[in-house]
């Protein structure tokens, strides 16, 4: 009789990592749908040409290092896809290629592949793009557009100029925007799928969400034409940024409290960038900043044990 | 605490067997926590049923008694699902079933003589850890409330659940013996719901026996893993945590087992010492399930030869104990010990590859005792083993949790078992 030996425990759960990166794609199909409804074929080019990118050069890489993992776990696909959702429809398609490709080459890979990066890396290849093509990364198109109209996204419009969008076409997303962040009803019944389906952990969107609601309170009532609280929660990419960027569990706090520590970060950083930079969005870089300090949250946080 | 997939079925309903017929026992003189018994038969002897064959060492170890009539063989080493290998007394059977006279007067009976009898008794705790009975039962702090712990939170095992379910008057009464010489102010029986049946009965038992346990009630704890350790159940029922490195006593409590309770009754009041438990076999590489009283010391081998069990398919894995804290053995040459509730035979050996982690602190929710075992596992992945004390790696308890949700397929608990190996000797 040939039997296996191994250490405890012998039953295990059916969860894997594939089945979590296919689990977020699921979530995002709504978002998916809402980009191929709004920015046609555009939408459906940039999204191949970035999720093929990142899994053929996590492909080529993963060789070089003579890993014998393999990009079927899906985490490069999403990681293309989730860039994908966050570039201006217009953008060139050389300048989506490369994004995607820095994203896994140097944010992912670089740092030691799956599990090891500091950053999230679909943030840090549109961190990359925003310095090597800032005008491409800047300008919108309108949706349904045929050809390309130019269209200034809700917040730069509420920003430079003052004019509020309103809150009926932010939530069905019907702007000029992200490939996947213009339409907030996708976005939040991917979020919930996924805070349902316990993917996600729900400290950081939550404790994201109540921050940047509480200082959009403070400031509207200070300040009414800062924008009201309706449209920060609606435009940009705060929705997408707190279930789909914020929840990645490889670069976000390991701890509960850290989780919220992480929340009540970014929604504080972002709300700053958004009044006070010369940028009208700030949801990636207030993510990246705190991906950076996610290790000394960790350290920060760590539970008490059982019984002190 | 997680939940895990159960797999009590059908074994949970089937009625307990009996197998009273090994033609050799292989009595391991380690069976419980502490020091090993000291043999006092030798090779030749003839002994009778429930003699002693090895006498306790010292305070923490425990009596083994002939869980049969024949002949001593030998003693000399012999396969230990623990130690691997351990001296065993080998005991050649010659069946002439003992009768028990009851003993009389036992309600007379003060403290000492109660636990002089359990300390003669070799009983030891038959939840899994097999600490010596006496030794617990004789706390040095008072205690206040008495657990009888009927969670059974380890897939598969149903022993428990069929114990309570056929024979809980003799529990009841074991628990009471254990009242009568702690004295607590409260006795709490505890059950998981997903034992219907059991808890059905032990209603009905305590409306129906008020003046023996007067104090006594029932506590019904959704099903969670591993919430049968004593720690977890403590704080389960009474939201008492006893502190890192100290005892059940230091907060008040006492746990026991039900298979305890009910060894205490046999002991108590049909004199009959732990010669026999229950014990259940189960896995999809068998035919059907059973709930089997055994003797201390089959083999089970020789279940199998008698025909007692049937393997549908060639098993790939073979556990003793529980599938998340069990042992994974190698043949079927092992013997039962008093602390084996279970032995499965499984068809999937459950070894994914390892892959990344990813940080996703599933195993960090699933910790009863609040640690972070991925930090253990990456530190023990780059041979680091100095901060490993500091995380409080010895608080762990391995009950496997961490490794069972992890979606990474990391075996965490085998690095933790490493890690607190080179801790210590760093």
């Amino acid at each position: 009789m040939q039997v296996t030996v191994s250490t405890s425990p012998h039953l295990k759960s059916n969860i894997k990592t594939a089945i979590i990166m296919r689990q977020v794609m699921i979530a995002l199909i709504p978002v998916v749908i809402a980009a191929v409804v709004f920015f046609k074929y555009r939408a459906i080019w940039l999204m191949l040409n970035c999720v093929l990118s990142a899994v053929i050069s996590e492909k080529i890489i993963l060789r070089i290092r003579a890993k014998s993992t393999s990009t079927k776990d899906g985490s490069a696909a999403l990681s293309g896809l989730l860039l994908a959702l966050i570039l201006p429809p217009s953008i060139e398609w050389y300048a989506a290629t490369l994004g995607s490709v820095f994203a896994i080459v140097v944010a992912k890979q670089l740092f030691g592949g799956l599990g090891s990066n500091i950053f999230n890396p679909a943030l840090i290849g549109r961190a990359f793009l925003m310095a090597a093509y800032p005008k491409m990364l800047t300008t919108f198109v309108e949706p349904f557009a045929v050809d390309t109209v130019s269209g200034a996204t809700p917040l730069a419009l509420q920003k430079f100029s003052h004019i509020t969008t309103s809150s009926v076409k932010l939530f069905w997303g019907n702007v000029p925007g992200s490939l996947g962040e213009t339409c907030a009803i996708a976005i939040i019944i991917g979020g919930v799928y996924l805070l349902i389906k316990k993917i996600a952990d729900w400290r950081i969107p939550l404790s994201l969400l109540v921050t940047t609601t509480c200082i959009t309170i403070v400031f509207h009532w200070y300040k009414p034409q800062s924008g009201s609280i309706l449209f920060h929660f609606l435009s940009g990419g705060l929705l997408l940024g707190a279930f789909f960027m914020a929840t990645d569990p490889v670069t976000t706090p390991v701890t509960k409290s850290g989780r919220y520590i992480f929340g009540v970060g970014c929604g504080i950083l972002m709300m700053i960038i958004r009044y006070f930079s010369g940028l009208p969005e700030g949801m990636m870089y207030s993510i990246l900043f705190m991906n950076s300090l996610t290790p000394l949250i960790n350290r920060y946080t760590r539970p008490k044990r059982f019984g002190t | 605490m997680i939940s895990v997939a159960e797999h009590k079925k059908p074994q949970y309903r089937l009625a307990s067997e009996k197998f009273f017929t090994p033609r050799k026992l292989y009595l391991a003189l380690s069976q419980h926590t502490g020091k090993p018994s000291r043999p006092c038969v030798k090779a030749g002897d003839m002994v009778p049923e429930a003699a002693i064959l090895a006498e306790r060492d010292g305070l923490i170890s425990s009596h083994l008694h002939a869980p049969s009539s024949g002949k001593v063989l030998a003693i000399e080493e012999w396969y230990h699902p623990t130690l691997k290998r351990a001296p065993s007394i080998i005991l050649e059977c010659t069946p002439e079933p003992k009768i028990y006279t009851p003993r009389n007067g036992v309600e007379k009976f003060n403290k000492k003589e109660l636990l002089d009898i359990i300390a003669a008794s070799g009983i030891v705790g038959l939840g899994g850890a097999a600490f010596p009975t006496h030794v617990k039962l004789a706390p040095p702090e008072a205690v206040d409330t008495l657990i009888i712990n009927g969670c059974e939170c380890e897939p598969y095992l149903t022993t428990d659940c069929r114990l309570m379910v056929e024979q809980l008057e003799q529990i009841c009464r074991g628990a009471e013996i254990i009242s009568r010489i702690i004295e607590p102010k409260k006795v709490i029986f505890t059950l998981e719901d997903n034992k219907p049946e059991a808890i059905k009965k032990m209603q009905h038992m305590l409306r129906t026996r008020t003046n023996a346990l007067p104090s006594a009630k029932l506590v019904v704890l959704r099903t969670a893993y591993p919430q049968g350790g004593e720690k977890q159940l403590i704080y389960a029922t009474l939201k008492r945590k006893v502190p890192p490195g100290k005892l059940p006593f230091n907060v008040g409590c006492l746990v026991q087992n039900v298979a305890t309770c009910f060894a205490l009754y046999e002991t108590i009041y049909l004199n009959k010492p732990l010669i026999e438990r229950l014990v259940t076999f189960a896995g999809d590489a068998l035919n059907t399930p059973k709930n089997i009283w055994i003797k201390i010391g089959t083999t089970l081998k020789e279940l199998f030869d008698q025909k007692v069990l049937f393997f549908k398919e060639e098993p790939q894995k073979i556990i003793c104990g529980g599938p998340m804290m069990g042992i994974s053995l190698n043949h079927l040459d092992y013997p039962i010990l008093k602390g084996a509730g279970g032995f499965l035979f499984l068809r999937s050996t459950h070894s994914d590859e390892e892959s990344a982690c990813i940080r996703c602190a599933r195993c960090v929710d699933a910790c009863p005792m609040n640690l972070l075992p991925l930090e253990y596992a990456k530190r023990v992945k780059h041979d680091d083993y100095t901060t490993l004390e500091e995380l409080n790696i010895k608080d762990c308890i391995e009950c496997g949790a961490c490794a069972h949700e992890c979606p990474a397929k990391i075996p965490l608990v085998q690095y933790i078992k490493i890690g607190k190996k080179y801790a210590s000797n760093s």
